[in-house]
This record gives C-alpha cells, sequence and structure tokens, in this order.
C-alpha cells in the first residue's frame, strides 16, 4: 500500500508542493542523478539515509528511520539492498559555494535524485539499472576493508557509461575506534585506497582528453569525502580549507568576493593533502617532512585535519570532560539541551554531527562536482542513443532539450501496490513526458521501420518516485527521473519512450552478471500451472536480470545470478507474482558445449533425398576470441571489412575467410560462427538461409546434451548440390546442416564448459586455513591472497565452479566460526577436463544427467546417425 | 524419397489398373525395376529397409482363426457389397494376398488390398478406398476407432495372445485393495481375451468396470459385435456413461473418472500415451502382453502435460501457423479446418494449409517462413514428439489454448479435436470481435520478448505526431508490408540474379550421371 502524502515535507521546514517541485525540475542546468554505489555492506543505505535527512523532499514523518531507500520487508530484516530505490531531495548552495561550481548553474537551489543501490553482486543488475538514469556516482568505500571486488564491478560499470564518480570514505569511526590506527597509517590507508579507485578508474575510463576530461578522484579537488554514515558526519578538504582560509585570511580583508574566496579555498585545499607539511610551532606549511634544523613536521592532512578530530575522539571516548567541553567550544559546536547530558559514545556523535554534518559535505561535493544533465548528455548520447549522431533525438539529448521530441530510457520496472502492474521507472533524456501523451513504446528488438516491439499507446500517468512514495505530476522534463503508469503492459524489462517516429533505441543495458544459476520450479499442484506461468511472467518484468523460461521439457526454469538473488526472485514468485505453493528443484547450472581439437576427418552428411552433400569440419576458437564476442569486440553487427581486419590482427586469421563468415549463433548472435571456406560452389548461395538455420538450431541445441555451443568454428568446405533447385530446398538442407554440424561437433573432441565464479574472501588470518579446505573440495583454487594494509584482515581470491558453489557460503561459514564473507561473481567459462562420451567421467556425468532432466534419450547419439559416407 | 513418393502416388491413383495395391513394397519392386535403368547399383535401392518387423506368413488353417474370413463375408453377403478394400497396416502386408484370395473364393466380391495409408494405419483410408470404388472397407489391426462416414467400415482385430491368469495375477499385485475403483481398458487386438480376464477378475474386485469396443458413425462394426446396442451391458440407472475413442465404460452412481484408476492391457504407445493425457487426473496401470510384466506408469503424467505447455508457449509466439491436413477420414475434419483457421486469424496469426500425406523432416522444413504447424489427425496421431522437425507440430487443442483468450488451460487435455467443435464438451467460442480490439500483451516465456494477440490486426503504425511532414522512407514501408514479405525480407537469398552479361558464356559440359545415392563417377560403395 502506498501512502499518498498531499504535501511533502521538505526536512526540517519548507514546504514543498509538487509544482514547486516541478518548478526545480525546469532547472536543469541544477539537477544532479546521482547513484549510491559500493561493494555490498559498506554503508550506502546508512549514509543515504544522512543525505535524506538533510535534504529528502519527503522526509515528513519518515524521516530518521533507518536505511529510508530499504523499502522491502526482506531488505530490512536481511539488513540488505536488494533493488535500488530512487529519492529526491532539495538543497541549497550559499553565493559563496556557488562559485565552487564549474559548469552552468541557473540559480542555487538544486534538485537531486539520488539511487542507493545493493551492493550484493548477485544484485548487481540493479546497479546497472541505477546507472543508466544517472550521470554521477557516490562510490562509497569502507576505509577498513578498502577497495573490494564488487567496489571495483560497480566502478567499472560506472567508468563505461560515462558516469561520473566521486568518492566516500566510509567508516572512519571504526578506524579510529576499532583499529586506532595512527593518524600518519589512517593518512596512508586513504591514499591507496584513492589510488586503488584512480587504477580502476584509468583502466576503463578514457584519458584526460576523453569527453568528460579528467575523472580521478582527488581530495585535492573535493571529489573524495571522508567520514563515517553511521555517525552522521563527513567532510572533504574543502571543509577545512574554508576553516583555515578564514582563519589565516582574518588577519588581512575579510571582504572577499564569492569568486576570490573560492581561489584561496581551492589554494587551501592543494596544501592539505599529499607530500605537504606543517610547522605547527610556526604555524607555516613547509614543503618537506624534516626541516632543514632536522626537526620533523607532520603531514598537513594529518595536523590540520586529522589532529583536530583525533583530539575529540580522544576527549569524549575517554571521558576527559574538562578537555571535551574546552574542544566543544574551541570548534564552536552547539549541542540540543539532551545531547549536553551525553557522553562516550552517543555524545560523540552528537559532537561530530554539530561539527562536520555529513549532509553539509556530501550535498556539496555532489552539487559542485557531479555533472548535471546540461553537462553529461552532451559526452553520453552517443553512448546511449543506437540512431544516427544528428538526428532529431541525438540532438535532443545532447542539448537536453525539453522542446525536443521526447527520449525517454526505462530501465526498470516497480511493482504496484495493483497486482502485475508496474510503474515504468526511468529517465528523460529529451522532450518532456507528460499524462496523455502518446507515445511509441519501443522494445529492445525494435527495428526502425518495422512494426516488432513497438506500440503506440497514451500515458496514463505520470509520477514521481521517491522511495515508498508516489506523488502524481502533471509532466516531467528531460534532465529528469519519472515513472510511468500504463506502459509496462508493452515492455517486458527495459525499452524507449518515444514521439519521434524515426528514433532508434536507447542502447539496451550490459549487465556485469549471467544468469548462471537456474532452478525448475513447478506448481504443487497442476491445476496451478497457469498461475505458475503467470507468476514468472511477472517475475520477469520486476527484476532486470532474472530469467524466466519454459525448456522444450516443459521444465519452468527461473535463472538468476547467484544463490541469493534466486532466493529473492523465488520467494517474490511465491508470495507476490504467483501466489501458490511452488516446488523447487535442487539449482541446476547451465552448460557449454564446445570443442578441443579440429574435426579428425572430413565430415559429410547427405540430404534425405541424398541430392545434396555438405563437408564441413569443426575446430574449437582461439583463445579469448569467445570473450571478445561477449565483450562485443567482435559482433554480427560489424563492419564485415573492420571485423575481418580485427580477426586477421588478433588471431591470425586468414582474411579472405574472415570476410566469408555467414553468421554467428545461436540466435544471430552467439560466440560460434560459420564460416564459408568453399571455392568456387555453384549455388551456394541459394541454400545459405537453410544451412544457417540449421546452423542456428544446431547451435542452441548441441548434440552432447541439448546445451548452447561455445566457441566453436565450422568451416564449410565443400557442397554439392542437386542442380534443380526443388531438390535442394530448406527441407532437403536445414535438417542436413544440422546432422553435419553434429557430426563436426562429435569428431572434434567435444568439451562441455562449466561456468565458474570469480570468488573473493575476506578473513583474519586465523580463518585462512578453514577457507583453503573448502575450497579445495569444492575444486576451487586460490589466484591471488593479500592483505588488506592497516588490518588483520586478507583478502582471498579464487576460481570456484558454479557447480560447486551451492551451500559454499555456508560450508564457509561454518568452517571459519563465521568468519569469512564470500563474494561470488561469474568470470568465465571453462572446459570441464575429461571426455563427455566417457559416461562415467565427470563430463560423461553432466551430459547424462542433463540429458535425463530433459528428457533426452540416454546417452549421446552415435556418430553414424550424423555421419554419412560417399 | 520425398519426389518420388508423390510421384507414385500420382502415377498409380491415376493410370495403373493394379489389382494388388501395395505401397511400399510394391514400390521397392517398382523401383527395383526402374533403377536398373539409370542406377548401377538396383541393390542399394533394395536393400534400404523400411521400419517394419516382418512377421512370417499365417498358415492356411489359422488364418481363418485369425482373419474372421467366415464372418468377414457373411458380413460382405449381408450388405451385399461388391468391391471390397482390405486395409492392412504394414506388419500384416504378408497375409494380404492369401486373405483377399479366401475371402474371393467365399464371397462374390472383388477385394482389393491397401497399403499403406497415407496416414495413419489406425485410420480408415476412405481415400483409397474411394479410388477403387470400393463400398466397404475391412480395417485389419490396430486401430483408433475414430468415427469415420463415408463408407461402410468392418474393423477386424489380431488376435494377440494374452496370457490371462499372468494378467490377472499383475492387477492383484498392483491392485491389492479389492475394493479399489478400477477400469480396465485394453489396446484393441488384446480385446479378444479381454471377457477371459474379466471373468477372473470381476469376482474378487467389485468396483471393476471395463471398458468395450464401440464405432461412432452407423455404418462402422466390430466383428463379432455388429450390433452394438445388444451387447451393451444392460446399465444400471443414473450411471455415468463414458464413451471416448471407441471406448466405452460406466461408472457407479455418484462416482467420476478421476474416483478411478486405469488399468491397461496391451504394448505401450501410442494408444496408452493418448488415455494418460486424456486421463490425466488417473493413475496409470498397464501389463505388457508380450514382456509380461505389470507396471504403475512411470511417466510423469504432469511432467507430460508441461512438456505439451511448452507447445503452447510456442504456438503464442508464432505468427504464421500451417495447418496440417493429418486425416482425410475421421469425421468433422473440414469443420475443425475452418474453426482453426478462424481463431488463428482472430489472434492476429496468419495460417496456410498444408496437405502432405505422411509427415516427415524435411517435408516441413520446406516451409521455413511457418513457425507452428498444427496437426489435424486421429487422437493417437496428434500426439507427436516433434523434437526431429525443425518447427514444432501441436494439436489443435493446444492451439486453441494459445489463440483463443477465452480458453483457460485447467489440466484438462483434448486430444480429440471433436471435442472442441461447437456442440462438443470442450467447446469454447471466440470472443467477441469487440472484445478483441483491446490488444493485451503478454511475455512469452520463450523467447523472454513481449508478444501481442493483436500484432498484426493493430492498427498500423502511422504517426499522428507533428513529424508527419517528413517523408516516408520507401523501403521501410515496404518492410512494413507483412510477415510473408518480412520474412522474404530477411533471406539472404532472394531468387536468381541474372547478372547478364556479367557471366561468360561456357560451353555445355556432360555432367555426372546415375542418381544422387551413388553417381556413376563414384562406383558402388
Ligand atoms: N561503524 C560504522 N558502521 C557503519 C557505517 N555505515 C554503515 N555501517 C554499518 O554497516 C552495515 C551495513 O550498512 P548498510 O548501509 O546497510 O550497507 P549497504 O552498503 O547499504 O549494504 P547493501 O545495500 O546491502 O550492499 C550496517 O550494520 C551499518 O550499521 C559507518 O560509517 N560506521
Ligand atoms: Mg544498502
Amino acid at each position: 500500500m502506498y501512502f499518498f502524502p498531499s504535501k511533502l515535507v521538505l526536512y526540517p521546514q519548507v514546504n514543498f508542493t509538487v509544482d514547486q517541485i516541478r518548478a526545480i525540475m525546469d532547472k536543469k542546468a541544477n539537477i544532479r542523478n546521482m547513484s549510491v554505489i559500493a561493494h555490498v555492506d559498506h554503508g550506502k543505505s546508512t549514509l543515504t539515509d544522512s543525505l535524506v535527512s538533510k535534504a529528502g523532499i519527503i522526509a515528513s514523518a519518515r524521516a530518521g528511520e533507518t536505511r529510508f531507500t530499504d523499502t522491502r520487508k526482506d531488505e530490512q530484516e536481511r539488513c540488505i539492498t536488494i533493488k535500488s530505490t530512487a529519492i529526491s531531495m532539495y538543497y541549497e548552495l550559499s553565493e559563496n559555494d556557488l562559485a565552487f561550481i564549474k559548469q552552468s548553474k541557473d540559480g542555487s537551489g538544486f534538485l537531486i535524485n539520488l539511487i542507493d543501490s545493493p551492493g550484493h553482486v548477485d544484485f548487481s543488475s540493479e546497479v546497472t539499472a541505477a546507472l543508466r538514469v544517472t550521470d554521477g556516482a557516490l562510490v562509497v568505500v569502507d576505509c577498513v576493508s578498502g577497495v573490494c571486488v564488487q567496489t571495483e564491478t560497480v566502478l567499472r560499470q560506472a567508468i563505461c557509461e560515462r558516469i561520473k564518480p566521486v568518492l566516500m570514505m566510509n567508516k572512519m569511526d571504526r578506524a579510529l575506534l576499532e583499529l586506532q590506527l595512527e593518524p600518519e597509517d589512517l593518512y596512508q590507508t586513504f591514499q591507496r585506497i584513492v589510488e586503488s579507485v584512480n587504477v580502476i578508474i584509468s583502466t576503463y575510463g578514457e584519458d584526460e582528453n576523453g569527453p568528460m576530461g579528467n575523472i580521478m578522484v582527488d581530495p585535492v579537488i573535493g571529489t573524495v569525502g571522508f567520514g563515517s554514515g553511521l555517525h552522521g558526519w563527513a567532510f572533504t578538504l574543502k571543509q577545512f580549507a574554508e576553516m583555515y582560509a578564514a582563519k589565516f585570511a582574518a588577519k588581512g580583508n575579510t571582504q572577499m568576493t564569492p569568486v576570490e574566496r573560492c581561489k584561496k579555498v581551492e589554494d587551501m585545499m592543494k596544501k592539505l593533502w599529499g607530500d605537504r607539511y606543517y610547522d605547527t610551532e610556526n604555524g607555516k606549511f613547509v614543503k618537506s617532512a624534516i626541516g632543514a634544523d632536522g626537526k620533523k613536521y607532520s603531514r598537513t592532512f594529518c595536523a590540520l585535519i586529522l589532529d583536530p578530530i583525533f583530539k575529540v575522539f580522544d576527549a569524549i571516548m575517554n571521558f576527559k570532560k574538562e578537555e571535551t567541553a574546552k574542544l566543544i567550544q574551541k570548534l564552536d559546536i552547539k549541542l540540543d539541551a539532551d545531547d549536553k547530558t551525553k557522553e562516550g559514545k552517543p555524545l560523540l556523535k552528537a559532537v561530530m554531527r554539530r561539527w562536520l554534518p555529513a549532509g553539509e559535505a556530501l550535498l556539496q561535493m555532489i552539487t559542485i562536482h557531479l555533472p548535471s544533465p546540461v553537462t553529461a548528455q552532451k559526452y553520453r548520447c552517443e553512448l546511449l542513443y543506437e540512431g544516427p549522431g544528428d538526428d532529431e533525438a541525438a540532438m535532443g539529448i545532447k542539448n537536453c532539450d525539453p522542446k525536443a521530441p521526447l527520449m525517454m530510457y526505462i530501465s526498470k520496472m516497480v511493482p504496484t501496490s495493483d497486482k502485475g502492474r508496474f510503474y515504468a521507472f526511468g529517465r528523460v533524456f529529451s522532450g518532456s513526458v507528460s499524462t496523455g501523451l502518446k507515445v511509441r513504446i519501443m522494445g529492445p528488438n525494435f527495428v526502425p521501420g518495422k512494426k516488432e516491439d513497438l506500440y503506440l499507446k497514451p500515458i496514463q500517468r505520470t509520477i514521481l518516485m521517491m522511495g515508498r512514495y508516489v506523488e502524481p505530476i502533471e509532466d516531467v522534463p528531460c534532465g529528469n527521473i519519472v515513472g510511468l503508469v500504463g506502459v509496462d503492459q508493452y515492455l517486458v524489462k527495459t525499452g524507449t519512450i518515444t514521439t519521434f517516429e524515426q528514433a532508434h533505441n536507447m542502447r539496451v543495458m550490459k549487465f556485469s552478471v549471467s544468469p548462471v544459476v537456474r532452478v525448475a520450479v513447478e506448481a504443487k499442484n497442476p491445476a496451478d500451472l497457469p498461475k505458475l506461468v503467470e507468476g514468472l511472467k511477472r517475475l520477469s518484468k520486476s527484476d532486470p536480470m532474472v530469467q524466466c523460461i519454459i525448456e522444450e521439457s516443459g521444465e519452468h526454469i527461473v535463472a538468476g545470478a547467484g544463490e541469493l538473488h534466486l532466493e529473492i526472485c523465488l520467494k517474490d514468485l511465491e508470495e507476490d507474482h504467483a501466489c501458490i505453493p511452488i516446488k523447487k528443484s535442487d539449482p541446476v547450472v547451465s552448460y557449454r558445449e564446445t570443442v578441443s581439437a579440429e574435426s579428425s576427418l572430413m565430415c559429410l552428411s547427405k540430404s534425405p533425398n541424398k541430392h545434396n552433400r555438405l563437408f564441413m569440419k569443426a575446430r574449437p576458437f582461439e583463445e579469448g576470441l569467445a570473450e571478445d564476442m561477449e565483450k562485443g569486440e567482435v559482433t554480427h553487427r560489424q563492419e564485415m571489412k573492420a571485423r575481418a581486419r580485427y580477426l586477421a590482427d588478433k588471431y591470425e586469421w586468414d582474411v579472405g575467410e574472415a570476410r566469408k563468415i555467414w553468421c554467428f549463433g545461436p540466435d544471430g548472435n552467439g560466440p560460434n560462427l560459420l564460416v564459408d571456406v568453399t571455392k568456387g560452389v555453384q549455388y551456394l548461395n541459394e541454400i545459405k538461409d537453410s544451412v544457417v538455420a540449421g546452423f542456428q538450431w544446431a547451435a542452441k541445441e548441441g548434440v552432447l546434451c541439448e546445451e548452447n555451443m561455445r566457441a566453436i568454428r565450422f568451416d564449410i568446405h565443400d557442397v554439392t548440390l542437386h542442380t534443380d533447385a526443388i531438390h535442394r530446398g530448406g527441407g532437403q538442407i536445414i535438417p542436413t546442416a544440422r546432422r553435419v554440424l553434429y557430426a563436426c561437433q562429435l569428431t572434434a573432441e567435444p568439451r562441455i564448459m562449466e561456468p565458474v565464479y570469480l570468488v573473493e574472501i575476506q578473513c583474519p588470518e586465523t580463518a585462512m586455513g578453514g577457507i583453503y579446505g573448502v575450497l579445495t573440495r569444492r575444486r576451487g583454487h586460490v589466484f591471488e591472497e593479500s592483505r588488506v594494509m592497516g588490518t588483520p584482515m586478507y583478502v582471498i581470491k579464487a576460481y570456484l565452479p558454479v557447480m560447486e558453489s551451492f551451500g559454499f557460503t555456508a560450508d564457509l561459514r561454518s568452517n571459519t566460526g563465521g568468519q569469512a564473507f564470500p563474494q561470488c561473481v561469474f568470470d568465465h567459462w571453462q572446459i570441464l577436463s575429461g571426455n563427455p562420451l566417457e559416461a562415467t567421467s565427470r563430463p560423461g556425468v553432466v551430459v547424462m544427467e542433463t540429458r535425463k532432466r530433459k528428457g533426452l534419450k540416454e546417452g549421446v547419439p552415435a556418430l553414424d546417425n550424423y555421419l554419412d559416407k560417399l | 524419397m520425398c519426389g518420388f513418393d508423390s510421384l507414385v502416388i500420382f502415377v498409380y491413383y491415376l493410370t495403373l489398373p493394379l489389382k494388388f495395391v501395395l505401397f511400399y513394397r510394391s514400390l521397392l519392386a517398382f523401383f527395383a525395376t526402374m533403377a536398373e535403368a539409370f542406377s548401377s547399383s538396383s541393390e542399394t535401392v533394395i536393400r534400404r529397409s523400411i521400419n517394419v518387423e516382418v512377421k512370417a506368413n499365417t498358415s492356411g488353417e489359422k488364418l481363418e482363426e485369425f482373419y474372421d474370413i467366415k464372418e468377414t463375408c457373411e458380413f460382405i453377403r449381408e450388405h451385399n457389397f461388391d468391391k471390397v478394400a482390405l486395409q492392412f497396416p504394414d506388419e500384416l502386408l504378408v497375409d494380404s494376398v492369401a486373405v483377399a484370395q479366401e475371402i474371393e473364393r467365399n464371397s462374390h466380391a472383388k477385394t482389393f488390398i491397401l497399403g499403406d495409408t497415407s496416414y495413419g494405419s489406425c485410420c480408415v483410408d476412405e481415400v483409397a478406398a474411394e479410388h477403387v470404388g470400393a463400398s466397404c472397407i475391412v480395417h485389419y489391426g490396430s486401430a483408433c476407432l475414430s468415427p469415420s462416414n463415408r463408407l461402410p467400415v468392418l474393423y477386424i482385430f489380431e488376435k494377440r495372445p494374452l496370457d490371462v491368469e499372468l494378467c490377472a495375477s499383475s492387477f492383484r499385485e498392483l491392485y491389492p485393495d479389492t475394493q479399489t475403483h478400477v477400469i480396465l481398458l485394453c489396446d484393441v487386438n488384446y480385446n479378444h481375451a479381454i471377457d477371459g480376464l474379466l471373468a477372473l477378475l470381476s469376482p474378487e474386485y467389485p468396483n471393476l468396470a471395463v471398458s468395450e469396443l464401440v464405432v461412432g458413425g452407423g455404418q462402422c462394426f466390430i466383428h463379432g459385435r455388429k450390433q452394438m446396442d445388444k451387447t451393451c451391458p444392460s446399465e444400471p440407472e443414473n450411471s455415468l456413461v463414458i464413451s471416448q475413442f471407441g471406448r466405452r465404460f460406466s461408472l457407479k452412481c455418484g462416482t467420476a473418472v478421476t474416483d478411478y484408476r486405469m488399468f491397461y492391457v496391451g504394448l505401450e504407445g501410442a494408444t496408452l500415451r493418448n488415455f494418460m493425457m486424456t486421463w490425466n487426473r488417473c493413475s496409470f496401470c498397464s501389463f505388457d502382453p508380450v514382456s509380461l510384466k505389470g507396471r504403475t506408469e512411470s511417466i510423469n503424467v504432469n511432467r507430460a502435460l508441461m512438456k505439451r505447455y511448452y507447445a503452447i508457449e510456442r504456438a503464442k509466439d508464432a505468427n504464421v501457423v500451417g495447418i496440417l491436413v493429418g486425416t482425410l477420414g475421421v469425421v468433422d475434419y473440414l469443420s475443425i479446418i475452418q474453426q482453426l483457421k478462424e481463431t488463428i486469424h482472430r489472434a492476429g496469426k496468419k495460417s496456410y494449409m498444408f496437405l502432405m500425406g505422411k509427415l516427415n523432416v524435411p517435408k516441413l522444413a520446406n516451409f521455413m517462413e511457418i513457425d507452428i504447424f498444427v496437426l489435424i489427425a486421429c487422437p493417437e496421431n496428434s500426439l507427436l514428439d516433434s523434437s526431429e522437425f525443425y518447427k514444432p507440430i501441436v494439436t489443435p487443442f493446444e492451439m486453441e489454448v494459445a489463440c483463443n483468450k477465452k480458453r483457460e488451460w485447467s489440466g484438462e487435455y483434448v486430444t480429440d479435436f471433436r471435442h472442441l467443435l461447437p456442440g462438443g464438451g470442450s467447446h469454447v467460442p471466440l470472443a467477441d470481435q469487440q472484445e478483441d480490439v483491446d490488444d493485451e500483451t503478454d511475455v512469452s516465456l520463450i523467447t523472454g520478448a513481449l508478444r501481442s494477440q493483436n500484432l498484426m490486426n493493430s492498427e498500423p503504425v502511422e504517426s499522428s505526431f507533428g513529424s508527419s511532414v517528413v517523408l516516408r522512407n520507401q523501403t521501410l514501408t515496404v518492410a512494413n508490408a507483412d510477415s510473408a514479405a518480412s520474412f522474404l525480407a530477411g533471406r539472404s537469398w532472394r531468387g536468381l540474379e541474372p547478372a547478364l552479361g556479367d557471366a561468360p558464356v561456357v560451353k555445355v559440359v556432360e555432367g555426372r550421371k546415375g542418381i544422387a545415392i551413388a553417381y556413376e563417377d563414384e562406383g558402388t560403395s
């Protein structure tokens, strides 16, 4: 049930009506769309709370509740974010602060649309969906754990989507209270994290000359925040620089224009980080740690920033009352009456929150450094839009023009209280969207000029979506995030909404995880089958990643990114979508079929009428080619010559052959190739469509156990055809092509591939033995082990077959006394060693079980079913 | 074979005054001689085998008993039939000549042997019989007992041996509780022994019901039971009589089919499968008279239904449907074709009709533009495992579930298309035209994409936006036309390119000789 407040309340005092919000939406230069991204548990939701309480537009009665954005019951119970949630905030910058903004601006009020995303890898697709509709990202790193796998994954995605990052070092309270680090050690820790983050940025991003300019995070320019979300305090160098700039300038003129002041503060910020030192006695900045007289100076960051903080912590936590009182006075902190009675940690929180309010520091960082839609859409357009860069839609996006045709991307579906119906959630990139507007709704399979996946419908209602609350709004101009009612029926998960008749699609999102873990579900009562099916359809809408499919065997499969993801999906299916009792199978893994050598002989299959013969061979891809296809380096859409060049250069393909790639498969885009290497065969192109059809079929259902093929290249060496076209129709060629491809596969040392996870485990040293034991038992192997600097924690990175991962987390916890926390993310496909044609080998067992599950004949069909003699 | 198939059908029906019409066998012989004319290796052609278990000839004295010749002749005489078509399944063809001679000797009728039928051998091949102008058909062997009504039909079943004692004891093992409600079903070829079995079991099992064979259509007869009504057991008042698939059984007052278990005597196959799908809420046991084993049918019917549900999803995805006419005998086949056409059309799909005799993979794969086929055949032949086919084949019922919005999947499964027709037990009328207008959409659980029920009917995608001044792109407009055109547009090869003047003119050269299975220059091997 949704609660519709009649008035939206801006915390702490100002009342906001929808009309007022609508007015702010027009100031596109003052909008910031941003995601909060991080590794699991690094404190995104908690930090978001501290911002909401500062500026949330709908704070009202709910303000102060913990993890405002964790709206689902299970999210609250498990203390984990599952779905990404958007909230809107309003923040006003002072005139002085406005001077820091280098991009265009329009007044002092800012509308910040923030999306809190989940950190668990299993929900990465939610992050992807969030990134798509935002332009900036607040990357949160727990400074005690440092940069973790998922930090890297989400940051990489952000960079690839041209999302500008800013960094927040979170949980600083733990560094001080639990780890008791010295200031210099803490600085080093921060420095390392900044470096690691920048390594990731430079690895996946463009350089300084790229369209976004320099996007490295740097404390000196104020794109790095420090603090504690839980305690509600944070700062960037700007806050301290302002204090010190005021202090040092106090002697001279006090009347500065905002611009002059800004310049001063920026100069000061440069002095507060890096190898800059401070001579405390003389109150002077010096260049080196050791003075001419051999005196040691401490780093400015330590002396001027950490030192005061440490002092406050020390005084309060050690109950040094007098000192505390002095500090409070010195820092000019005004405590509430009831705060004054506190002591210890509660007092610490109150003091720090007053002194360095997190909302203030972070909202400033966000408004000053993250791009507005006006700035961002200029360089994001080419990545977002599939059509020509100069059509009306593209120009509308680039200029963030509310008068241009509407272009909106729907990045996810949010369930409504009305079962089976969804809000389509997305971002307006061009034009504006309004209630009643008749639009073109284009799904991912839409091709300009065709009718497929295209609907012409009016929008029933446009709404503002904020956490748990929705509020109708008349219209929303570009640059904003909005929900639509009434288009959910015409989209599955994502899509483009436009009013421009020639519009192309906005590019579909690329996920960093794949649905490799699957379970079969069944209605406990067979008569409930239709409800199950209906539920599956709803589920597949409500989650960006989950796949719900019916296999030929009749099994209903739900595929997700990992065990947790599946668990949540199945729970939603049972409780919300299907509402019937469900039986689920044990998780099953999907496999791939491949080959490990060239076909040992030239395979021949004759058509049923014996008039046509196909001669082919199979061979494995060169190492890396399949991955290149998945990364989109080599695709079916690519211009043929460019692709041939690439294959020739990187994989030493014969250019001539590379130009004669007939198709990719399965589904026309999969990682297998059909190549024509024939010489002067008559009528060949006439049967091409039939051979391609046979290839798509075979590549989808390999000969071993009807799993998809992967990384196989099939070469057509020769073809003899009946001269009379009637005898070489599809009926003769399609089944024959399939047969010869199977023969090729069987003669090329077929292999089974299994998916493999990259596992990252954080643990104390004492738990390492247990971890190694568990990994070895599960065919995992460790490839990296390192210590998190400044902490007693270790990080182990290992590869673990997905097949072996079920129950891994629980196993690991029980073997390490609950001290090890793994994160599994699909990494690659690996050949399962052994011959799948031998029933007792490991792949042989996989083949047998898969065939059984699919209701296929026992045993891989023998070669002579497919191979004909001359 | 496909090419020759049609060629031979043509030749035989129209020009050859053959008395013995033996489809495959004569065909092979026919090829053997023909082939010599243009191939060096006629041997290979003869060696090509068809999948028929060859049975030894039945000896003279057994012939009478086995084929009920006396009774057949009586039947012929009684009705004064002059031309009689004898329809044999492949495995009984060995006896066909002897049976035909015997019948001709004992009656005045002229006989014609119909070999392999155009469709399943369980169905009566009226079309073939009409070609020779027969006035009645005698159908031998397994039969689906689908009603047909053009010609009078006499069914003669095989009398396969059944060890009644063993069968009964197996029954006792499977149903230890003598109060169990059981319905006894059997393969027609074991029907002769069913009374014996019943005699053994009914004293112990008061709730045992037996199904007896009956055929619809006024002119069908089952040997030994010419007049059905006479042999009907007198049913107690109010009991429910179920009559389906040529079987009839009555249930005790106040019970429903679902209260019964089914016991089937016969080999596993299409007949049993059909029963199991239809009465999918009943548990089945069977007794295999060859291996002499009784068992609880392990195949999970729920699983089988789910598999069919997959086919329904495929049907929903399809844009172009091929209607395969797989029977010309079963009554009402024309009505179901008509109904399907309408249903498919209303669902915004296109349909084409195909008449192609026996189905095989290459024949169907010739029509790449077809997304799914729906087969109209007798109930036993309808449930086809189509995994080897390029495109799936579904039953009329499944097609209706996919296309008729008003029909919901309830677990009920209909193999007999006649029930789908108006007046049939499972008829569901189409929605009114008006209701159709709002186009509902649906997510495909196969492709994951969206599909709309009324894709083709839906308003043409023409703009009502301000940008209508923009010139319409000609090529795009053409591509919009319809599914057939867009299929063609998707093909890479669209017909010969004349390339006049580009290709050098060369002299005619001598090509290969022989037939494809072994060209002359390849020798024999
Ligand atoms: N000491 C300390 N604990 C914190 C801080 N921020 C968050 N936590 C704790 O860390 C845990 C996780 O916090 P969340 O805000 O739920 O983390 P998250 O990043 O949103 O987690 P996911 O959304 O599940 O990825 C909670 O127990 C918080 O109380 C912090 O600044 N200091
Ligand atoms: Mg969270």
